[in-house]
């Protein structure tokens, strides 16, 4: 018999059956804990359920029904986490957590937790949190943020998530959706939490503890002593964290209900008193393999296997049971194949619900429409001259980019009290760029605040406030410094509500200086010129804007599309052009602009035509635009005929309908794309005109080369420059 | 050969009409000595027995008020339930609306059957002299049985403004409890449906805050002692499920006379869970009389179960192979029973 499934469900009912079950080293007696019979009895069943969903699911897979088994078995002690945190307390849980979903339901009565998660197993379109997408662990009603969790991703998030609870009680935020003296649970695997993201937020929780804030969360580590095959060495996890700064440490054993209870409790009243960061730490074992598809036997002898299998907590927890006179052994074989019986009979009733095929189905909730029901505040002007100063009076001058997106930032900040604005030196040193300057002095360390040099931790934080009601707009310093912390928004900001339904939003604005044509200070770090990072994210929002004026009400739809909708933008500012002023003659100021009236916005998507010669169209954004438009003049000197330049400003928004109605008869199109043309957003956006077109088109891409850009004097030799664009243009419209 | 599965389905107050008397002349007594306890005690208390209410021509004034309306139910549903065949189905869950959640309580074993009486009568009686407010039960469903859901936005923003309460959740029906002033400046604002909004008959503020006092009355003469776990699984009507192992006593009895009195009863949710946490081959809804079956078959709509989608398509899977049971309806009793 090599089925480990079929050995355990079969040993579990031989061994009460017989009473041949195991002891616990060091028993915890009931009356230590404020627990009830009837609370243990139901902890039990949650346990049995979670275990004949396992049973369930597998049989299901090899029958073709269902399509993930990464199951539970072996965390059954995660149940307990499950009865003693409050359904307020919003739980980012690691994917062997069916126990806790199933018990923390019994706190919201009319919750389906076993129709729902075979719903999730089969992935059927009914299934209320995905609607088919992913098997993954989440409830909107049981406050549970859909996670799949294999890459201990949601950690950095969960730890956003605590702190933004007491800085919203500090700020008296009433927008917020996390009551005032809840807490964060986060749990995950001793394998996965050697993953930089994992280790990342523990910490940044740490830090901002021993700086003396506030960050009220419990993690959870469930070990279970293996990262699918390769064993966690014993004790690494206890040494690792145990004595590690700004975290409270406590152990429990996952096989013993009633130490998980006392345990429990101590970590969440610690948690929820002090405000602190806990690392709880479960000892368990890993029952059926990783996945249905693991063969253990690969990896470990039977006798291993049999040592390990007759850890089983549902053996433990039935001992529990029958020396407390709770339920003698036939009640329990009772309990178990009546529930197995259940389960079986939900499992086939759902395999029979619709599944998600169709393509426009499966993409309609990659973009929420829901936001914050909260109408931002109508500017005051009164408000407005006590925030601004000095400067109110020079609000109507002509200004460089960096400094209109700092008025922005600062009627933004008045605008909508649910916006925060943090990362790495954007407090009183204002940003490296001074785009940020005065925000902290005039709005206070609990809106303008610094960041751990941590990416990672920037964008978690984002994610968490976004959970919470607030529209973060975070900074990362320069654009290649998003590349260590990508997939926060990849693999978790941005499948949230794709995951969810739409249910759950994590609206965020994050601004990122970057691109490249920056003089004197360079080399690739901070002159990168790639966003094909974005390019292939669905659901984002890119904005590029190559001005100030632009830059204002572009960044002002950014906000309020992520506070009404619930989206997620990306602006990204070109560094080159933050303190630019002139177009084409030194001294001209043709680019500087006055601040645009406080109700103007640029909707996502509108694009600016400059000229209206149909000879030839350009495309470009950024700096490309601002050096087409230098290219403008001497292109039509040399081809005798006016064109036109179209700034492109969102990205990602691209309506390819509407871009070929402003080309009109225009019939040569030249993209000037300043990124590497490799991944570019030019070289899709050549491939989408000339289908659009029918190819009735002669288009061109004019990109930056693939290239890193260099030190020095030749940080600009690699990309488009006025020049290439003249020359470029005329041969194309020669052609 | 395997048994169906069924959650069983206790009826409420108004299930004993014009209709349903005579039950007890109607169908096999299967109840006799139980009966025969509960007349006892009932002539004792100068209340009317069950037989002699059940045998009489019926009366609104005298079936329908609380101290007999509660007990001929009671009667009545225990006695359905004892006709179910249990060698062809198998009981995996009970559930029932308002009233008959004491009905549920005692079939799922957690109250005796005489105690059941006990407190069926005792908080059906409570009212007797002076009923605290009243209810009204009005639609929200179109001619399909889909909840339309302006329909349902404006009954309860009507409910809200006049400080009247949801009283059930009915399937498509919400059933207002509230003062006898609010429910008549409520029966002017709902624009009427066919009799709708209709006012229930010695029916008082059910499941509202009105309940308070008759909860603190039941508290103090129903004890804990009449409580144990239930032998089946029993769902309440907040959609709970109380489970033959874990349950709590403490808290069942907290729940039956304080938060099920004095709170909305959802048997919407009641009927859901039913449907989605047991998959239930069949629901079986008890007798007496069939006034459930409508609202229990606009829950099976709502929820798409097995695919039923509206009144079109639930009549005609009624038709085939009935998955609702009402043992009021002679042919689908005949289906279920002994």
């Amino acid at each position: 018999m090599f089925d480990r499934a079929e050995i355990i469900d079969k040993n579990f009912i031989d061994f009460v059956r017989s009473n041949n079950l195991p002891s616990l080293d060091s028993h915890v007696p009931l009356s230590d804990t404020d627990l009830k019979l009837s609370d243990l009895i139901s902890l039990f069943e949650s346990q049995v359920q979670s275990r004949h969903i396992d049973l369930k699911a597998r049989a299901f897979k090899n029958e073709g029904k269902c399509f993930y088994t990464i199951g539970s078995s072996g965390h059954e002690g995660n149940a307990v986490f499950g009865k003693i945190f409050d359904i307020d307390d919003i739980a980012f849980l690691h994917y062997r957590s069916t126990p806790f979903f199933i018990e923390r339901s019994k706190h919201l009565p009319g919750s389906t937790p076993l129709y729902d998660l075979a719903l999730s197993f089969v992935a059927s379109s009914d299934d209320p949190i995905s609607g088919g997408r992913h098997k993954v662990i989440g409830s909107k009603e049981l406050n549970i943020p859909p996670q799949t969790s294999t890459i201990a991703s949601h950690l950095p998030k969960a730890v956003g998530a605590a702190f933004s609870i007491d800085r919203a009680k500090d700020l008296n935020f009433n927008q917020k959706r996390f009551k005032k003296n809840s807490l964060t649970i986060c749990s995950f695997g001793d394998a996965s939490v050697n993953h930089a993201t994992a280790l990342s937020a523990l910490n940044t929780a740490s830090l901002v503890k021993y700086n003396g804030g506030h960050v009220p969360i419990v993690f959870i580590c469930e070990d279970n002593g293996l990262g699918i095959s390769v064993p966690t060495p014993t004790d690494w996890i206890e040494n690792r964290f145990s004595n590690s700064v700004g975290l409270k440490y406590i152990q429990t054993n996952g096989l013993d209900l009633i130490d998980l209870h006392l345990k429990t409790v101590q970590a969440e009243k610690y948690a929820r008193k002090y405000r602190h960061p806990v690392f709880l730490h479960m000892k368990t074992v890993r029952l059926m393999g990783h996945a249905g598809s693991d063969i253990e036997t690969g990896y470990m002898s039977q006798e291993e296997l049999s040592k390990i299998e007759r850890q089983d907590p549902l053996l433990f927890s039935a001992k529990i049971l029958m020396d407390n006179k709770c339920l003698r052994s036939s009640d329990i074989i009772n309990l178990y194949e009546e529930c197995r019986k259940r389960i079986s009979k939900i499992f086939e009733y759902a395999s029979t619900r619709p599944k998600l095929i169709d393509p426009g189905e499966i993409m309609s909730t990659i973009v929420s429409d829901v936001g914050n029901i909260t109408k931002p505040e109508a500017l005051k002007q009164i408000d407005r001259k006590k925030i601004f100063g000095k400067e109110y009076s020079r609000l109507d001058k002509k200004y460089h980019m960096a400094k209109l997106i700092n008025y922005a930032l600062h009627d933004i900040l008045m605008q909508y009290p649910n916006t925060v604005i943090f990362g790495e030196d954007v407090g009183k040193k204002g940003g490296v760029y001074h785009v940020t300057a005065d925000l902290q002095k005039n709005f206070g360390t609990r809106r303008v605040f610094d960041s751990p040099l941590d990416e990672t931790s920037i964008l978690g934080f984002s994610s968490g406030f976004g959970h919470n009601g607030f529209v973060p707009i975070p900074e990362i310093q320069f654009l290649a410094y998003f590349h260590n912390a990508e997939d926060q928004i990849r693999g978790e900001v941005a499948t949230l509500s794709f995951f969810s339904k739409g249910q759950f939003t994590n609206p965020m604005v994050i601004r990122i200086p970057g691109l490249a044509y920056q003089k004197g200070f360079g080399g690739h770090f901070h002159n990168d010129n790639s966003l094909s990072i974005f390019r292939d994210i669905p659901g984002l929002i890119i904005a590029v804007p190559s001005n100030g004026e632009d830059a204002v009400r572009m960044l002002r739809s950014s906000v309020r599309v992520a506070h009404e909708k619930g989206r997620v933008i990306v602006f990204v500012e070109p560094i080159a052009l933050y303190m630019t002023k002139d177009l084409i003659n030194k001294g001209d100021e043709k680019w500087t602009f006055k601040y645009p009236d406080v109700n103007e916005e640029i909707s996502v998507g509108d694009i600016k035509k400059y000229g209206d010669g149909e000879a030839l169209t350009i495309l470009s954004y950024g700096n490309g635009l601002y050096i087409s438009l230098q290219a403008k003049q001497e292109i039509e000197k040399k081809i005798k005929k006016k064109i036109q330049i179209v700034d492109l400003r969102w990205l990602s928004e691209i309506n390819v309908k509407k871009l070929l109605h402003t080309i009109g008869s225009s019939s040569k199109v030249l993209i000037v794309e300043e990124c590497r043309k490799s991944g570019s957003y030019g070289e899709g956006l050549l491939s989408d005109l000339q289908v659009a077109s029918k190819s009735s088109l002669k288009i061109k891409l004019h990109a930056a080369q693939d290239s890193f850009i260099p030190i020095g004097e030749g940080a600009t030799s690699t990309l488009p420059n006025k020049d290439s664009i003249v020359k470029i243009a005329q041969e194309l419209y020669n052609e | 050969m395997n048994k169906q599965r069924v959650v069983v389905v206790c009826p409420g107050r108004g299930s004993y009409s014009r209709d349903s008397s005579g039950y007890f002349n109607n169908h096999d007594n299967r109840i006799s000595s139980h009966l025969s306890l509960i007349d006892n005690k009932r002539i004792k208390h100068n209340q009317l027995g069950v037989i002699e209410l059940d045998s009489m021509s019926f009366k609104s004034k005298i079936h329908m008020t609380g101290e007999n309306a509660s007990s001929l139910i009671y009667a009545c549903s225990l006695n359905e339930f004892l006709s179910i065949n249990l060698k062809e189905y198998e009981i995996v869950a009970i559930t029932g609306n308002s009233m008959g959640w004491y009905s549920a309580l005692a079939l799922a074993g957690a109250i005796t059957y005489e105690n059941g009486y006990d407190l069926v009568n005792t908080m059906g009686s409570m009212m007797k002299d002076k009923i605290i407010g009243g209810q009204l039960i009005y639609p929200i469903t179109n001619n399909n049985w889909i909840i339309d859901k302006r329909i349902q936005q404006k009954v309860l923003s009507e409910i809200s403004k006049e400080s009247a309460h949801i009283s059930i959740i009915l399937g498509g029906y919400i059933v207002i409890g509230g003062s006898n002033d609010s429910l008549k400046r409520l029966k002017k604002k709902l624009p009427p449906i066919e009799n709708y909004p209709f006012q229930i008959p010695y029916h008082a503020a059910f499941h509202t805050p009105l309940m308070q006092t008759v909860s603190e009355r039941g508290f103090n003469k129903i004890p804990k002692s009449f409580f144990s776990k239930p032998t089946i699984p029993l769902i309440d009507g907040r959609g709970f499920i109380w489970s033959p192992y874990s349950t709590n006593i403490h808290e069942l009895y907290k729940y039956t006379l304080g938060t099920q009195v004095t709170k909305t009863f959802n048997f919407t949710k009641s009927i859901s869970i039913a449907l989605k946490e047991f998959s239930p081959d069949k629901l079986i809804l008890l007798g007496p009389g069939n006034s459930l079956g409508g609202a229990t078959a606009q829950i099976i709509i709502k929820n798409n179960w097995n695919f039923i989608e509206s009144k079109k398509s639930f009549l005609l899977n009624q038709e085939k192979d009935p998955f609702l049971i009402s043992m009021g309806i002679l042919e689908q009793r005949d289906i279920v029973s002994l």
